[in-house]
């Protein structure tokens, strides 16, 4: 019997496991297994195997039985969602985890292999120290333990292997990265551009780097992806793999190692923490089919499930060391979750440019990045927002009549005029009275308690709209825009898409759950990489920044391993 | 219609209790083909003569022969709520009873030009249950013409794979 017991054990042992397949969660399992860890992945959807596993990405409009919109009946197995018949595949049904708004939360959640990655903006905008260092200069939050130079060759790493597109801008704010040719503003953003130029010195418009394949390198071709095709219908899955996913790029490659072992339908319910060794042994999950509880063991454990599921995994490993939490001695766990304030929207109209259209699909934007108290505090809130900016041409018809004219009109489309739009990135300061919990008796079908959301926006962030609204209507004006249009969604916190912190870096344990690598301060061998482990939120677009920490902390912990620290 | 239903009962008896055999996953609501009519013949047949009346056989093709009124029936039958359904069942008998009043014949009976005329006057009347249902009719005709494969191909230049942008190109005339 004890046996038996030893060989059960030695069956589901690993050097690492990562827990998560998405944008982070691959990072982590390419550098582990590339390091020469034999690694468990765990994910608690389906699985999702690329090219084979797009059932809609070559399909035609008029191979939509419902032309994308979504049968009633299947809209109340799936809640509201902004997926459509053509990607609803991603969706998650609606009694699949249910979860408490204490205040009115968005939460998006990708449960399959490759996660967001599939359903991902595919912006990547390098932070800079201007980001790093915002806490410490005006003190809200706690300081970052690490800065641009820590992240900047890791920055270059990921961004190598995972294709970013790009100008090289110059600026201090932005870093400029690992570049292929970049895709081109129109005719409109080049206008706007030279406006911006003409009228201002703090801010400039550039293009948005994007993860995009736009040059295929040698590395591209190894991993079988090729250039973008500019179809810009991403969120099915790109059969050519043009942009960066976790299913394309980073889970093939960690499989050919023949290090990895996925694990799909896998539903991570906690970290075990061994008292006797003081550190974490392995993760208890349920799997999603059965139903059954099982334990798998490593040295070392890669949390990637997303942030706010991240935060509900720490939350939920309790045990005689840790009562409220893996690693809560600060009692800061599930505090400072904050997201970015996507709030303000704008839009106008465009005269002129009439000889001039656009060909072929853009996949990226033009991006106005952040230039609000850079160098100095210089408005009435805290830190700025940088500003995405997309013009464009369509056509329409006119639908009146009936018959002959009528078909004549809807056959021969004209040309309108062209449009703008603006939307605004904005930081949002971590505050402690927003923050996640576990429902202390709600549980899921799974039996993991059910999380609160507890999140809401700020004074600051109502001000930065308030800003964002004028600054769009002044930089649009000058532009000459017509009909300008900037508003307040007041959309839900969440709505980005872009959930962070709850387990955030810093120097002091009393202050911080991670250290600088990303490790628990009190039990080591766990490490947090994904959006949980953000100490303040910058104004780009998280993912590659969130690669760029895992690809760091992975690399670390494979030399720890190694040297037989952890 | 009926296999539909039963479809989506079959979905909702089972309420993730039972697991469905691998034969009746792959029988599922989203792969079925679209069904017939989900109104009565009489019915039915008015709605196809609408939808070809909108947008009518010429020297190019048109609704009827691209299939538009199945899926005007698959988007009625999955899409929509029942009292906008009902309205739409509803209409098509209104449509009849205007055809004899005025005609004193069936709509089917009517030459093209006069069907056109009377949906006209329904699109420029008073009476809102009949607009909204025309108004419906219209955009789902012109949603399934615009959207077909012939039209998207033949006349708007439709390209699935682009290769390229070019963010400021001259129109060409």
């Amino acid at each position: 019997m004890a046996n038996l017991n030893i060989n059960a054990r030695k069956k589901n042992t690993y050097d690492a496991i990562v827990i998560g397949s998405g944008i982070s969660g691959g990072w982590a399992a390419k550098e582990l297994c590339d390091g020469g860890l034999k690694t468990l992945v765990l994910e608690r959807g389906r699985d999702v195997k690329h090219i084979e596993d797009y059932p809609t990405a070559n399909k035609h409009p008029w191979e939509f039985e419902h032309r994308g919109q979504v049968p009633l009946a299947l809209r109340e197995n799936y809640g509201r969602s902004f997926l459509r018949e053509e990607t609803l595949h991603w969706a998650i049904k609606a009694d699949e985890q249910p979860f408490v708004q204490e205040k009115p939360f968005t939460w998006t959640r990708g449960y399959h292999v490759g996660g967001k990655s599939l359903l991902w903006a595919r912006q990547t905008q390098r932070w800079s120290d201007f980001d790093f260092e915002g806490p410490a200069r005006d003190g809200y939050a706690i300081d970052w333990p690490i800065r641009y130079a820590d992240i900047a060759p890791w920055y270059s790493h990921v961004e190598k292997f995972a294709g970013i597109s790009g100008n090289k801008d110059g600026l201090p704010h932005l870093p400029d990265g690992e570049f292929l040719p970049p895709i081109e503003l129109n005719c409109v953003e080049q206008h706007l551009q030279g406006v911006l130029a003409k009228n201002y010195t703090d801010r400039q418009l550039i293009q948005g780097r994007c993860a995009h394949i736009t040059s295929p390198q040698p590395i591209h071709l190894q991993q079988g992806r090729g250039k973008c095709q500019h179809r810009n219908l991403c969120n099915r899955g790109c059969p050519f793999g043009g942009y960066f996913s976790a299913n394309a790029s980073t889970l093939p490659w960690a499989a050919k190692t023949g290090k990895m072992t996925l694990r799909p339908d896998s539903v991570v319910h906690s970290i075990i923490f061994d008292e006797k060794k003081g550190k974490a042994s392995g993760v208890r999950i349920i799997d999603a089919n059965t139903k059954e509880m099982i334990e798998y063991y490593a040295k070392v454990i890669f949390v990637n499930a997303g942030a706010v599921n991240s935060n509900m995994i720490l939350l939920n490993s309790i045990s005689e060391r840790f009562p409220t939490g893996l690693g809560n001695d600060s009692g800061v766990l599930g505090k400072y979750f904050t997201c970015h304030n996507y709030r303000g929207k704008a839009n106008a109209q465009v005269e002129g440019f009439l000889d001039k259209t656009t060909s072929g699909k853009n996949p990226s934007n033009g991006y106005i990045p952040r230039f609000r108290n850079v160098l100095k505090q210089d408005t009435d809130f805290l830190r700025g927002y940088s500003i995405g900016i997309g013009a464009g041409r369509g056509t329409y018809s006119n639908r009146d009549g009936i018959g002959e004219d009528l078909k004549n009109q809807l056959l021969h489309p004209q040309l309108g005029n062209w449009g703008v739009s603006a939307w605004m990135q904005g930081e949002c300061v971590p505050i402690e009275s927003n923050h996640l919990r576990l429902h202390t008796e709600l549980k899921d079908k799974y039996g993991i308690p059910q999380l609160i959301t507890s999140v809401a926006w700020t004074d600051n962030d109502d001000k930065m709209v308030k800003d964002f609204q004028e600054q769009v209507e002044e930089m649009f004006s000058r532009a000459g825009f017509k009909n300008i249009s900037a508003n307040d969604t007041k959309s839900n916190p969440g709505s980005d898409i872009h959930e962070m912190g709850g387990i955030r870096m810093g120097a002091d344990p009393k202050t911080s759950i991670l250290n600088k690598w990303n490790q628990v301060h009190t039990c080591k061998n766990v490490f947090v990489t994904d959006g949980a482990c953000m100490t303040s939120t910058g104004t780009q677009n998280p993912s590659l920044t969130y690669m760029a920490i895992t690809a760091r902390a992975a690399n670390y912990a494979v030399g720890e391993f190694k040297k037989r620290n952890l | 219609m009926q296999r539909r239903k039963s479809i989506k009962n079959i979905a909702l008896l089972a309420g993730g209790l039972i697991v469905l055999p691998t034969w009746a996953k792959a029988w599922s609501l989203e792969t079925l083909p679209p069904m017939a009519l989900p109104l009565p013949t009489l019915e039915g047949n008015t709605l196809a003569l609408i939808i070809e009346a909108i947008i009518p056989e010429s020297d190019t093709k048109g609704a009827k022969s691209l299939g538009v009124p199945a899926f005007i029936n698959t988007m009625l039958a999955d899409c929509y709520e029942k009292k906008v359904v009902e309205n739409v069942e509803k209409s098509l008998t209104r449509v009849e009873g205007i055809a004899q009043t005025k005609f004193q014949q069936g709509f089917a009976a009517l030459p093209l030009a006069q069907k056109q005329a009377l949906l006209l006057e329904i699109e420029k009347g008073e009476d809102k249950d009949l607009k909204d249902f025309y108004s419906l009719i219209k955009n789902l005709t012109i949603q399934g013409y615009t959207t077909s494969e012939y039209v998207m191909t033949t006349f708007l230049k439709y390209e699935m794979v682009p290769g390229h942008y070019h963010g400021c190109v001259p129109v060409k005339s």
